[in-house]
């Protein structure tokens, strides 16, 4: 009989990790596009609906005071895409290192823009979750929390990566049944 | 401060017992002529009787509407009802960026008509009296011109607090004096409650947000909105049937 994985805490940490950060992505993604107007039906609506939505997240990028009109309408315009897409491929779990450590480095730039809008005492809102949430210290400890899982995430597939897997023939054979 | 507010009331005093006494006589003689201001022999001319506010009136699905801050045709067949707070980035883009083409190519050609409601947030310390000031402008017909100056300047007005001062800037000083002493009335709040109002019955939770009304339809949507999706969704839904 094949020996099943170990559970172990660095396999936890990668598959917690790529839950919530895969799928807060996921959904940081949808909700830009498709938050607050959510208009689906007829066909110029939801273009409108969408339209209206990254033009709010602009305004949000723009807000933060760190990028050009042209960055900001660049960053409003592909990143919702971006976060769709990097939150399934970090769920599904393809090429994981690649991925998580692209989720990564984002991840810690939305913290170092957060706390430092933070520190700046600017009234803003976050830009988050395509809804107007206020930028606070709870916003900060979220992304910073975040920012650790998807570190500790990255470096545990790494590391993980380095193991042999328990099926292969360099693993150490399973001990056999007494009879 | 207290000698220019009791000379302001004594004109105003004047102006109403001169009115009065004409109306009478006037009733007495079968005819009525309306009553004329009282001409000052100072450099400080006595203000004309502010307009009384008009009665709202209802247009489509869109009732409780205060005909000075609303534009265009009331038979146009789309409806926009835009929920504002001066203090808002956003509401400034709408208004410098989006406001001016919408008035000139669908407002004033029949095609929308546009109704202000105002929605200041409460985590927008000047917004509140920006909204004062903005409506006893228009009350006396100069808001546009009020509405202009405190998007246009609303860094300014932000920080320091100071909206009378860019009020100021916009308007003549018999205007500013008519302004002031309406937003000292009192009389304004209740507008902006109503509006407030709405606003809640509505959802809404951010601003600007646009409520359109077309072919029985209504469609909320919040945040800013580029003129040219703008124009492309007008264009849909003025060609529906």
């Amino acid at each position: 009989m094949m020996q099943s994985s170990p559970w172990n805490l660095r396999r936890l940490v990668i598959w917690a990790g790529r839950l919530v950060l895969g799928g807060t992505f996921l959904y940081a993604g949808v909700a830009k596009i498709f938050l607050p107007n959510t208009h689906l039906w007829p066909w110029f609506v939801l273009k409108f609906s969408v339209a209206t939505n990254l033009s709010n997240f602009h305004t949000e990028v723009e807000a933060y005071k760190l990028l050009s009109r042209t960055a900001a309408s660049f960053v409003a315009n592909t990143l919702p895409f971006a976060e769709v897409v990097l939150g399934l491929l970090v769920l599904v779990g393809w090429r994981l290192r690649l991925f998580a450590s692209l989720l990564t480095l984002i991840m810690t730039g939305f913290f170092i823009v957060v706390t430092r809008a933070y520190l700046l005492h600017m009234n803003i809102v976050c830009g988050c979750f395509g809804v107007p949430e206020p930028l606070t210290g709870w916003t900060v400890l979220r992304d910073a929390l975040l920012t650790a899982l998807a570190w500790w995430m990255t470096i545990c597939a790494f590391i993980e990566a380095r193991q042999p897997h328990p099926w292969s023939a360099s693993a150490p054979a399973p001990e056999k049944a007494s009879a | 401060m207290n000698l220019r507010v009791l000379g302001v009331a004594t004109l105003l005093v004047l102006a109403l017992a001169l009115g009065a006494s004409r109306d009478s006589k006037a009733q007495s003689t079968g005819t009525t002529t309306p009553a004329k201001p009282v001409a000052s022999k100072s450099a400080k001319t006595a203000s004309p009787a502010i307009p009384p506010s008009p009665q709202p009136i209802t247009v489509g699905p869109v009732t409780d509407i205060d005909p000075r801050k609303a534009f265009g045709s009331k038979t146009a067949p789309v409806i926009l009802e835009v929920f504002s707070d001066f203090q808002c980035p956003a509401c400034k883009n709408l208004y410098l960026a989006t406001n001016r083409q919408l008035m000139d190519n669908y407002v004033n050609t029949g095609k929308v008509y546009l109704i202000h409601r105002d929605f200041p947030l409460q985590m927008h310390a000047h917004s509140r009296v920006a909204a004062l000031y903005a409506r006893a402008a228009a009350q006396i017909g100069r808001g546009e011109a009020v509405e202009q100056a405190l998007f246009e300047n609303q860094e300014r007005w932000e920080a320091s607090g100071d909206v009378d001062g860019i009020v100021a800037t916009a308007i003549s000083a018999a205007d500013m004096k008519k302004v002031r002493d309406l937003v000292k009335s009192g009389t304004l709040e209740p507008f902006i409650e109503k509006d407030l109002a709405l606003g809640h019955m509505h959802n809404v939770n951010q601003t600007p947000t646009t409520e359109f009304y077309a072919h029985g339809q209504t469609y909320p949507y919040a945040g800013q909105v580029n003129y040219e999706f703008l124009k492309q969704f007008l264009d849909q839904l003025l060609a529906q049937k």
